[in-house]
């Protein structure tokens, strides 16, 4: 079965009010392409659950964020994203501020189908106090413990960024780290997967098979999107380009320069945008 | 015995902590910078584990984020961020969780959150958790360093981001954390301890030439101080020069 489509194609699937969930890391392997066709929508009232990065800033910037389940948002090399700063000061978007490994619980619950999983960090936080709506669980057994019940984060749609793919939907990493990019495909009722090139499923297996971090089983689209990490990395394929995710961040800052950066690089497809971004590398070179 | 400078006399006090071949958790900055003068002075077997899933990592510079190359290239292992979490640090198998903070209390509870009383509308917007709150949970130990001021030692966090001690006197113990929390603080003034009962930082050292008084001052509530106040030892010449050297690794 033949699961390609577009980035638009997939963007065309989101409804408002919609859980969406975005793999990567901070400012790693993000679905950038998927994002700048979400930008090109109507959509909004989105819940966005990520360990953010530039995806979040975007998102915010273009008021697609209703709220934020997150447990930190940053570009690595640079500590906050301006537009996620601005909206977080402002208060334009509702938060569930959670730490990393209750993220990870909440979408490893959601993976199982089960409401919640225990775990320890978090206790006497004021995480709990913040979010009123957590509960604690007591261990049925000897230990009697009690231990933070992380409620599970089901995902209506989840958006991840691959650096192979075959056009069924299996779909591989190449890099140093999966990420959660698997718990936030399982986590979610249909995932789109965009890849840096989709190939024949026989060329798959030039890298070890436990590469193969998404099954087609648990794939509804595959897009293909050649750099469609940037500005953001995609090891082996590339790194983050620094000098880009820089000028992002010097015009997001500046509100006067924000809308010059949406004209050139955001109000077109995403060849446009490509197209762009390497005039912008040479006239850096 | 050359001059040196207090953020220097933190860093070496903070590397000494550290010894064998201990599996450290080491948080970016000030943490790195210790661990890492620590494996290239007193202690080269120590175990640095960064949270992009560098095991064993031996960085010939500090890196500048948690997402820098040198430390996946000279690590023994690299694992997965869910590994990370999975496998190491919930189920408690490292030794030091070394953390930096912006605000610290007197239970050695971490506010990496919100500065200001209001959460919804707070003075200012810190990162936020990241990973410290499973640290400061699961480690065996946990040590802080932190630059030391009125604003940044608190007698109570605006925000408990990472849980030390909550408000002492064996909280934590109750709560079933089962690492043993914040046992160690570093500071460009002097160190501390939790009292053994009330789980209170107590000052048990100063700094060569730093006085009780300046700590006192830098201390945002009423300082015990140890029966036994020691001195710290003056930095070597081996350890600036090893210190000297990461740094100007790192900015070249």
């Amino acid at each position: 079965m033949d699961k390609r489509m577009t980035a638009d194609e997939v963007a065309a699937e989101l409804r408002d009010g919609m859980t969406i969930g975005i793999g990567g890391w901070g400012s790693r392997r993000k679905p950038m392409a998927l994002i700048r066709a979400i930008l090109r929508t109507d959509v909004k009232d989105l819940t966005v659950v990520s360990y953010g990065g530039p995806d979040v800033g975007l998102l915010a910037a273009a008021g697609k964020i209703r709220k934020l389940v997150f447990g930190f948002v940053t570009l690595d090399s640079v500590p906050f994203d301006p537009h996620f700063a601005r909206a977080r000061q402002s208060g334009a978007i509702d938060v569930t501020e959670y730490d990393e490994g209750m993220v990870a619980a909440g979408l490893s619950a959601a993976v199982k189908r089960l409401p919640f999983l225990p775990m320890r960090a978090g206790l006497g936080s004021d995480v709990v106090t913040t979010n009123p709506d957590l509960r604690t669980v007591t261990s049925p057994y000897a230990d009697g413990e009690e231990l933070l019940a992380v409620p599970a984060l089901r995902l209506d749609v989840a958006l991840v960024h691959l650096n192979r793919a075959d056009a069924r939907g299996n779909a591989q990493y190449l890099g140093p780290d999966p990420y959660f990019d698997d718990d936030f495909a399982l986590a979610a009722d249909r995932c789109f997967v965009s890849a840096e090139r989709v190939v024949d499923t026989a060329d798959l297996s030039s890298a070890p098979a436990q590469s193969l971090l998404l099954n087609r089983g648990a794939v509804t689209g595959v897009v293909a999107a050649p750099h469609g990490a940037h500005f953001t990395s995609a090891a082996p394929d590339y790194g983050r380009d620094e000098a880009f995710q820089r000028h992002y961040v010097a015009c997001a800052k500046d509100p006067e320069a924000w809308p010059s950066f949406v004209d050139r690089f955001l109000s077109g497809d995403e060849t446009t945008y490509q197209s762009e971004v390497t005039r912008f590398q040479e006239a850096a070179a | 015995m050359s001059t040196y400078t207090a953020d220097e006399m933190m860093s070496v006090a903070a590397a000494r902590a550290l010894s064998g071949g201990q599996r450290c958790f080491v948080g970016i900055g000030l943490p790195s910078t210790a661990a890492n003068l620590a494996r290239r002075t007193h202690a080269p077997d120590l175990v640095l584990i960064y949270e992009s899933g560098a095991l064993g990592s031996k960085p010939d510079w500090l890196p500048a984020s948690i997402g820098d190359g040198i430390l996946a290239e000279t690590a023994d292992a690299v694992i997965g961020v869910p590994e990370v979490f999975n496998y190491w640090l919930q189920p408690g198998r490292i030794d030091v969780g070394f953390l930096g903070a912006a605000q610290l209390d007197k239970f050695g509870n971490i506010n990496t959150t919100v500065i200001g009383d209001d959460y919804a509308n707070p003075k200012v917007r810190l990162p936020g958790a990241g990973g410290a709150p499973e640290i400061a949970a699961n480690c065996h130990e946990v040590y802080v360093v932190v630059r030391q001021s009125k604003r940044s030692f608190v007698d109570q966090v605006d925000f408990v981001t990472s849980y030390g001690h909550g408000r002492g006197n064996g909280e934590r113990e109750r709560l079933g954390l089962r690492g043993a929390g914040p046992t160690l603080v570093i500071t460009d003034l002097g160190v501390f301890r939790p009292d053994p009962d009330t789980h209170e930082l107590v000052l048990t050292a100063v700094h060569p030439g730093v006085t009780v008084e300046q700590v006192r001052e830098a201390t945002g509530w009423e300082l015990r101080v140890a029966d036994e106040l020691a001195t710290t030892p003056t930095p070597t010449s081996d350890e600036l020069a090893a210190l000297r050297a990461l740094k100007e690794a790192s900015s070249s």
